[in-house]
């Protein structure tokens, strides 16, 4: 490896070298300065890739690349793993979750992820994909004090290792049928078609559940009830993302066939109609924001689906504000939950009186994913449902502008509760003063959602670049 | 000479894998087991892999299989199960399952000519590790590092609390 390559690989390697710090200094720092460490250096990688030029760094490596893709795809894993460090550390510390392996995984996360936007072959996008759902099986069942955290745990291991053993599975038959684990290589010859599109069919099945797409959406709930709230930020954002891009990786270079189609769509059409039916009667936020997760999931499938440039480029710009989105939401969450988690609806209510801060960071959260104009989330739906109909999917892309708009309801209830609800009876538990990082966090969140959604030329533009 | 060694080998194979996932004792479904991994490791040879082979042996066979033996024996879980037979409605995905499988090994039958493998020729220790650390030496970084996390979440869950 030489220095050029190590500078292309640095965000990769920073993340790397501070999981391994983080572990090694553990024992002799104390919990605040551990912390620190793991935001500085999760910022840095993503800080590095903005700054690194994409153009004219080749990397002599096997299997890993920096490109455009990586550039924009870094700096989003990497606000998304900080941001979870940050609103983690004063979550942990009240519900008692000691020791540095937190934050050690989370940096071991982002390396995965890092190491996901850098892939140019089948094994290393593989390897990254199960080492980020690796990561996520320790950090959901890391509550040890909770039973559900543990439950979660286990039932996302279980599906979890089943899915990565189908995807295993169809990569070995696309490999069977293509002859080659790069990703530029692998198109079908006549001959072995059926072999190749077998393994399609399987990896999609496995991508379905990587992304909780229905009928493969299941385990979602369950998961993000019991997983820590900063845990369930940033599974909601970092593997979503990560799926997606691993399957768009897929197919924006090895010329996607046309049978895969079909499954695609149905899977888009199920998710955006289940995922927003089953959100309408939850009773609990995290519940609620599980299936708002499935059906948002089922928007990025259609916009898959399109095998346009315009689809590719709405899937990762909505995979960006998707994570801003979620990052307010379930941060606003972690930072209202005392001792004991607070999920049920009811318990929010008066809330953005009480915790006027916060309350309104959760309320732009909500306001965004239902994608009321100017917040970014209005414009990733927009560009979604542009592309959709740009692509032929008139009738999916209906669809799905009807289902967003029932979504509405859902969302606003959570505002209402907020601000317009007498509590019945006993008020519920006032909240503890938000402290600075958590502030920090979610003030992070919050501009990115309001910035993209009404400055949105920047990011355009990068994401122009990272598609060329 | 080859093909005939191959069959039997594959038989056993099925067979010692068959046994242990019916088996109701946990020990005698490590020794299936690994009676499975030492014919599969043979096929490996035959293959000209005799580094994965030797890998099959002392890796799977060997460290892995004594590992979930002393595990078996620490627990005391050595003692089987009463398990209720399955009711007839509990079949059905285990039969889909077996229709798709048998299908497309019908299909494959009927429509191709019997696949022939391509000629294999033995490479050396040093061609593979060679490979193993030049192609996939990225790879390998990887997996030492999903190796080591495992081991940190598995002490965390494990701690006392």
């Amino acid at each position: 490896m030489s220095v050029t390559d190590a500078l292309a690989i640095m965000p990769i390697l920073i993340a790397a070298g501070a999981a391994l710090l983080v572990l090694l200094a553990g024992p002799f720092l104390q919990a605040r300065s551990i912390s620190w460490i793991a935001v500085v250096a999760a910022a840095a990688a993503g800080v590095w890739a903005v700054v690194y030029p994409a153009v004219g760094a080749t990397v002599t490596l096997p299997g890993l690349a920096f490109t455009g893709l990586s550039q924009f795809l870094i700096p989003v894993f990497s606000a998304a793993a900080t941001l979870t460090l940050l609103l983690s550390h004063d979550y942990n510390q009240r519900r008692g979750i000691k020791g540095e392996e937190f934050q050690a995984t989370v940096l071991f996360t982002l390396f995965a992820l890092c190491v996901l936007a850098c892939a140019t072959n089948l094994l290393i996008l593989f390897l990254a994909i199960e080492s980020v759902s690796f990561a996520f099986y320790i950090l959901v069942s890391l509550d040890l004090e909770r039973e559900e955290s543990g439950e979660a745990g286990l039932k996302y291991l279980l599906m979890g290792a089943v899915a990565a053993a189908i995807v295993a599975f169809g990569i070995s038959l696309i490999f069977a049928g293509t002859g080659t684990l790069a990703l530029t290589g692998a198109f079908a010859p006549e001959a072995t078609r059926p072999i190749v599109s077998a393994g399609w069919g399987l990896v999609v099945i496995g991508i379905a559940f990587k992304l909780s797409l229905v009928p493969a959406h299941l385990w979602t709930p369950d998961v993000y009830q019991g997983a820590p709230a900063p845990v369930a930020a940033f599974l909601s954002t970092g593997s979503k993302v990560a799926a997606a891009a691993f399957f768009l990786l897929l197919l924006a270079f090895s010329r996607p066939l046309a049978e895969i189609h079909l499954p695609l769509y149905l899977l888009s059409l199920g998710s955006m109609v289940i995922g927003n039916l089953a959100a309408l009667l939850q009773k609990n936020i995290k519940r609620m924001l599980a299936y708002s997760s499935i059906a948002h999931m089922g928007y990025l499938a259609l916009a898959l689906l399109t095998g346009s440039r315009e689809g590719y480029s709405a899937v990762l710009l909505y995979g960006a504000i998707y994570t801003a989105m979620n990052l307010a939401a379930f941060g606003a969450i972690a930072s209202l939950s005392g001792a004991e988690e607070r999920g049920e609806l009811t318990a929010y209510t008066g809330l953005g009186h009480t915790a006027p801060f916060r309350g309104a960071i959760l309320a732009l959260a909500m306001l965004a994913l239902a994608g009321i104009p100017p917040t970014a989330g209005f414009l990733g739906k927009f560009y979604i449902f542009y592309a959709a109909i740009r692509g032929g999917e008139t009738t999916l892309a209906i669809i799905g502008i009807v289902t967003a708009a029932i979504s509405a309801y859902f969302y606003l209830k959570v505002v209402v509760q907020l601000y317009m609800r007498e509590p019945e009876g006993a008020a519920p538990a006032a909240p503890h003063q938000g402290t600075p990082a958590e502030s920090l966090a979610l003030t992070c969140a919050a501009v990115a959602i309001l910035f993209i959604g009404i400055y949105p030329s920047p990011i355009l533009r990068v994401l122009d670049a990272a598609l060329r | 000479m080859e093909a005939i060694l191959f069959y039997i080998l594959s038989a056993v194979t099925l067979i010692g894998t068959l046994c242990a996932i019916t088996a109701r004792q946990a020990v005698r479904a490590i020794v299936y087991l690994v009676t499975s991994f030492f014919s599969l490791a043979l096929i490996f040879y035959l293959l000209g892999a005799p580094l994965v082979a030797a890998f099959e042996v002392i890796i799977y066979a060997g460290a892995i299989m004594v590992l979930f033996m002393f595990v078996i024996m620490m627990l005391d879980l050595g003692h089987p199960e009463k398990l209720t037979f399955p009711k007839i409605r509990d079949w059905w995905p285990a039969v889909l399952l077996l229709a798709v499988i048998a299908g497309s090994i019908l299909i494959l039958a009927v429509s191709r000519e019997p696949a022939t493998a391509p000629g294999f020729t033995a490479i050396t220790v040093r061609e593979f590790s060679q490979a193993l650390f030049k192609r996939y030496g990225v790879a390998v970084e990887i997996i030492s590092m999903q190796l080591l996390f495992a081991l940190v979440g598995a002490l965390y869950l494990g701690r006392r609390r």
